[in-house]
């Protein structure tokens, strides 16, 4: 028999990755799935689909925005570039203001630790098959965007 | 039809539910961050926090009410410095009933998004299970991963898409009907055409300062709702998988063996 360990991220291609198992005759209880807790201090200012975080820099940003915006939009009533300019700039002051007191929050007061970059293994996946199966396996893996594989053989 | 109904009435408090009409999510806010949405436009904080009713009510009522007391006019011309002109401007039949409404939007966004936070540590805590998918003959609406940038890009186009990409779709209906009369009414586009023109005069003096003023706060509010949306239906998907996971997939006959790795 063969082990074949691989990471993976939260997702659907995971899911996929295991059924398309399942349907080339690896069962249920040869698949064991070990969801990993990421690093705590992984906190990313700008959120993607990989990591997020309810702490960002738009809550701010967005909310002085809209308060600059308001009041560059009526002042520019009497300025020379008129309401949509003023209004343009106030939206675009206001969230450089949001952005750098949110910096300075969690840059300077805070202080957090490194943030981790990129994509991030966060399920370990282990499938056990006989040797015959393990190419096979290995290029389902791949084919759902595995991060990293291994296959141990144990005699 | 749901892949999971809570009917037996096992548990206390769900963190989410997903419905036809979008994925409904309990998650710790900032109360100040909510607040400040109410002020921006009352009905805002509400909406955030899933509270369509109430947020809806107080939306309309801010568009009817700020529309007849001529409150928009009035700031437009303050924070110009035209005291006289914003007195001039002002509707005393309506502009007192704005008051209270307006302060009641505010208190009680605040007040609801303190209490669903604790509510949602509950939730949290409790981890009871969630439907995670639901099929019926309008929609179908599933837990899923999106880019929260894209929520961003596509509100800033038009509010109400950013909504529409995460399947919030209440908010994604009204934020796009609004955002049409507004933009009518305000001639928000026509300026934006004489200033492709270069003709800045000509813009500035086309817009209707009334409707115009609704506008900021709708853009603000498009693009943080449906960006911090995106954000916790991924945590929310990513919570869901790990649970099926670990309830699937860790068999207790499972052994690690050992042995060498081979390329």
């Amino acid at each position: 028999m063969v082990q074949i360990f691989a990471t993976f991220e939260h997702s659907a291609s995971l899911e996929l990755a295991i059924s398309s198992l399942e349907k080339n005759g690896v069962s249920k209880e040869n698949i064991f799935a070990v969801p990993l807790t990421n690093r705590a201090a992984e906190r990313r200012l700008f959120d993607t689909i990989h990591s997020e975080d309810g702490i960002s820099l738009l809550g701010t940003g967005a909310a002085l925005a809209t308060a600059f915006a308001v009041v560059g939009a009526s002042v520019g009533f009497r300025l020379a570039w008129g309401p949509i300019y003023w209004g343009l700039i106030g939206t675009g002051g206001g969230f450089l203001l949001g952005l750098l007191i949110d910096l300075f929050y969690y840059k300077v007061v805070k202080k957090q630790q490194h943030l981790l970059r990129g994509k991030n293994s966060e399920v370990i996946l282990i499938v056990e098959c006989k040797e015959e199966q393990s190419d096979t396996v290995e290029s389902i893996l791949w084919h759902h965007f595995a991060f990293g594989l291994a296959r141990i053989e144990s005699n | 039809m749901d892949n999971l109904r809570n009917n037996e009435n096992k548990f206390r408090r769900y963190k989410a539910h997903v419905s036809i009409a979008g994925t409904t999510q309990l998650h710790l806010r900032n109360p100040y961050i909510i607040a400040w949405w109410s002020a921006a436009f009352p009905g805002f904080g509400h909406l955030i926090l899933s509270k369509y009713l109430r947020g809806l009510v107080l939306f309309v009522w801010e568009v009817i009410v700020n529309y007849n007391a001529k409150i928009n006019v009035a700031m437009v011309y303050s924070f110009c410095g035209e005291i006289g002109s914003a007195k001039q401007v002002i509707e005393p039949r309506w502009m007192l009933m704005y008051i209270p409404v307006y302060l009641f939007g505010i208190w009680d966004s605040y007040r609801t998004c303190v209490d669903m936070n604790k509510v949602s540590l509950l939730a949290e805590r409790e981890d009871a299970p969630i439907n995670s998918y639901t099929i019926g003959a309008l929609e179908i609406n599933y837990l899923d991963k999106r880019v929260p940038i894209m929520s961003v890009l596509w509100s800033t186009f038009m509010p109400g898409l950013g909504q529409l990409h995460i399947h919030r779709l209440l908010t994604a209906f009204f934020s796009l009907i609004w955002t049409i009369v507004f933009l009518y009414f305000s001639k928000t586009l026509v300026a934006v055409h004489y200033l492709f023109d270069g003709d800045i005069t000509k813009s500035t003096s086309v817009l209707d300062k009334q409707w115009l003023m609704y506008m900021p706060s709708m853009w603000g509010f498009a693009v943080y709702d449906s960006y911090i949306n995106t954000v916790e239906n991924n945590k929310l998907y990513e919570w869901e998988q790990r649970n099926f996971l670990i309830k699937k997939f860790q068999s207790p006959e499972f052994k690690i063996k050992k042995g060498k790795v081979v390329s």
